[in-house]
């Protein structure tokens, strides 16, 4: 396979074809900020939280665009700075007041990326009121909160692509689109053998262990 | 036969698509629920369970609320809904028959009594099909001479002066795009890997959007030569014409267009040349404006939810089953024979002011004769609403859309602009999918921009966060600034949120969702500004 060489915010850097510009900015020690990649899978490029300036008329999704010859890419510019934040206020606009990730463990990648990119006020109205898209607690292991979903296709991978148990899907179109088990049945109800994936590879409150509602995160400060 | 199919015969045989039909399918073609869900809540025409009694699909996109009034409004937004069998749907592509709704899935023009408070049931008539008529870009003047230009080529076999000749031509693209057909030819005769498929998009969607339902309807023998030259270009093994479920009374003529040439043997085992076998399909579209989108379009073929992919790589490499695929509009197909037919010369000769060849121009809203017109490219938008019958009822231009729901307004001063690309470009805006819509004084500019904002945000596959959230926040923002609570400083979130969809957005759905609404508020600040600030003049 060839080489390509290609600049990264300044830094040159030479990989194999076919390489995607994010694994070649983190070979780099470069940090694209991601919600829908996750390494061990399949890349899909919808939260596009990784967009990056290749000189284009649009930014490219770094998770997903290959690598080419000459190409120069910014990762960090003002302009890509301020569409990450309205993507995440997006996001937060409809997010819950309460992640149960969060709560519980303290890794919600959503809030993280929220305070990393310094969002406060978000100017959007808020979906969560609106119309709220649910809860289910059909299953003994997993709690599904749909309005913490930001539908990053981790959880459908996990389950159909690295578990192969097949049973997660997208289902709806456009804003009303839902994550979906089977033929859209209570998880509980449904063919998942609880096997745990779709909530270890969820970046938000939207798959969580049950074991571990209602238990809050106290940090050591504060006892 | 793809699931997709098989989904669609269930529909059509049984008015559902029901649980226990997926649980058969799903053990007899051994896939999981989940995908057969998935394909289910995607796409409109699929229902989970039978209506009670003949639905009434009705258009509630920006032509028919034109015409439709504030009668079709009521109907839409409450009357209807008491009759039970009433669903609101996108564009039909019969906005020259506006208000448009499909009744039992054969198109329908509604007429309301408008009594004004309640709006009874309208009265529907049949749309039938229209006598075929002479159009500019059709060679022939009679049947036996159909495909006479293919059969001259093949005779002369020199398939580099026919590439030649459609890059010479300066053809482009006309499902909106403008990307030159010739290079895209081109691009597929020296592919890698053998072309799988010469694939027709004829899912035309976009609100105002009817051209090429007028071209399969009269002029289908010029699709199939099309896609016969194409082929004969790229050495593609197949054609598949995608066509929109909505337009069953044109799959007849296309079908019967295609029995033809088969009969005629121009289509079939040595339609290229002895022993050199092409054939062409009708898929039909299960529904959905995203499907026109051409990696969509893919996915759909490939039995997925028509969700658009990440490009690069595009369709002339990486298309059907990740093969070379040569995706062309039917005008543009159309266009090609008449162009391989004269000369590239001739077609040049055909535009005026700086524009070259023929273009199809569906014409719609507050004008005398909405009809698909046949005109010189540069033709200019004053002309064209001339052979239109002048604006109704004699009423002033107030603007236009020059090319469909995703191209900005243009002020009735801009009349004077040729109707070619680069002239709307320069204008700051575009020849987009060929659909002018007129819009008289007294009009609303704000509420029909909303409504073609609302079209976009209903059309969404939702898979990338910009498009999927931030149409839908545009959309309750702009409404609630129309209810009289616009939020402080809304015109510049929703100038960083169209930046944002432009951006980053997967497709061109998303990145064009919100332009028309930061156009308006640029080209009719005196329109908009009152209402999405309130008041306040902060540009």
């Amino acid at each position: 396979m060839t080489d390509v060489t290609l600049r990264i915010d300044g830094m040159s850097v030479t990989v194999p074809a076919g390489t995607t510009i994010w694994d070649a900015a983190r070979d780099a020690g470069i940090d694209i900020p991601v919600l829908c990649h996750d390494p061990r899978m399949a890349p899909v490029g919808v939260c596009r939280l990784c967009a990056v300036d290749v000189g284009g008329r649009t930014l490219a999704a770094a998770c997903v665009r290959a690598c080419e010859e000459g190409m120069e890419v910014r990762t960090s510019t003002e302009q890509v700075q301020q569409d990450r934040r309205t993507l995440l206020d997006l996001l937060l606009s409809d997010y819950p007041d309460v992640s149960r990730r969060e709560r519980s463990t303290g890794d919600d990648a959503l809030l993280a990326q929220a305070r990393k990119h310094g969002i406060s006020n978000i100017p959007y109205p808020d979906g969560s009121r609106a119309s709220p898209r649910g809860e289910d607690h059909s299953s003994q292991v997993i709690t599904v909160d749909h309005q913490a979903c930001i539908l990053c296709d981790r959880c459908i991978r996990g389950c159909n692509e690295l578990q192969h148990n097949d049973v997660l899907t997208r289902s709806g179109k456009g804003y009303r689109t839902r994550i979906a088990f089977d033929l859209d049945t209570p998880m509980g109800e449904s063919t998942c053998v609880a096997c745990g994936e779709c909530a270890a590879v969820c970046p938000t409150g939207a798959l969580t262990n049950r074991a571990l509602d209602g238990i809050a995160l106290v940090s050591e400060e504060e006892t | 036969m793809s699931l997709l199919a098989q989904m669609v015969a269930l529909q059509e045989a049984h008015g559902a698509v029901t649980d226990a039909d997926l649980r058969t399918l799903s053990r007899e073609a051994g896939v999981p629920l989940h995908r057969l869900q998935g394909l289910r809540s995607f796409y409109p025409q699929f229902s989970s369970a039978p209506a009670r009694v003949p639905t009434i699909a009705v258009c509630r996109d920006v032509v028919c609320r034109m015409r439709g009034g504030s009668a079709l409004d009521r109907y839409l937004e409450g009357d209807g809904a008491r009759d039970g069998n009433m669903v609101p749907v996108s564009c039909l592509g019969r906005c020259d028959r506006a208000p448009a709704a499909l009744i039992d899935e054969r198109p329908h023009q509604l007429r309301f009594e408008d009594a004004g408070g309640d709006t009874g049931s309208p009265q529907a008539e049949p749309l039938l099909p229209a006598a075929v008529r002479p159009w500019g870009i059709d060679p022939y003047t009679e049947a036996k001479s159909h495909y006479g230009t293919l059969r001259e080529w093949l005779a002369r076999g020199d398939v580099d002066a026919l590439i030649d000749t459609l890059k010479e031509s300066g053809l482009k693209g006309m499902g909106g795009a403008g990307f030159p057909a010739g290079v895209k030819w081109e691009a597929c005769r020296k592919a890698e890997h053998p072309v799988r498929a010469v694939v027709c998009n004829a899912d035309e969607s976009e609100p105002g959007t009817f051209k090429d339902r007028t071209i399969l309807a009269e002029l289908p023998h010029l699709v199939i030569e099309g896609m016969l030259l194409a082929a004969w270009a790229c050495n593609a093994r197949e054609g598949i014409i995608y066509l929109r479920h909505e337009y069953e009374p044109e799959r007849h003529a296309l079908e019967q267009a295609l029995q033809d040439a088969r009969a005629r043997g121009t289509l079939g085992a040595n339609a290229l040349g002895p022993g050199r076998a092409f054939d062409i399909r009708v898929f039909v579209s299960p529904g959905g404006y995203i499907l026109g989108e051409e990696t969509a379009l893919l996915e759909a073929l490939e039995d997925r939810r028509g969700e658009p992919r990440n490009k690069p790589p595009f369709p002339v490499t990486h298309g059907l089953e990740g093969q070379p695929t040569l995706l062309n509009n039917v005008e543009t197909l159309a266009a090609s024979v008449s162009i391989l037919h004269h000369g590239a010369d001739w077609w040049h000769r055909q535009g005026r002011n700086g524009g070259s060849g023929l273009k199809l121009l569906a014409v719609s809203g507050d004008v005398e004769q909405p009809d698909v017109y046949c005109v010189p490219m540069g033709t200019t938008a004053r002309e064209l609403l001339e052979a239109a019958g002048g604006m109704r009822d004699g009423a002033q231009p107030l603007a236009f859309f020059p090319g469909g729901a995703s191209t900005n307004p243009l002020p009735a001063a801009a009349l004077d602009t040729p109707m070619d690309w680069e002239a709307l470009r320069e204008e700051g805006s575009a020849l987009g999918s060929g659909a002018v819509t007129f819009v008289a004084e007294g009009r609303n500019l704000l509420e029909l921009v909303l409504a073609q904002v609302r079209f976009f945000r209903n059309e969404s596959c939702g898979k990338c966060v910009p498009c999927r959230v931030g149409s839908h926040k545009a959309v309750e923002m702009v409404e609630a600034a129309l209810a009289g609570a616009p939020e402080a400083g809304l015109p510049e979130t929703l100038r960083r949120l169209d930046g944002t969809l432009a951006r980053t957005s997967i497709c061109g759905l998303g990145q064009v969702a919100l332009a028309p609404l930061v156009a308006l508020m640029d080209r009719f600040p005196r329109e908009t500004w009152q209402v999405l600030a309130g008041g306040e003049e902060t540009r």
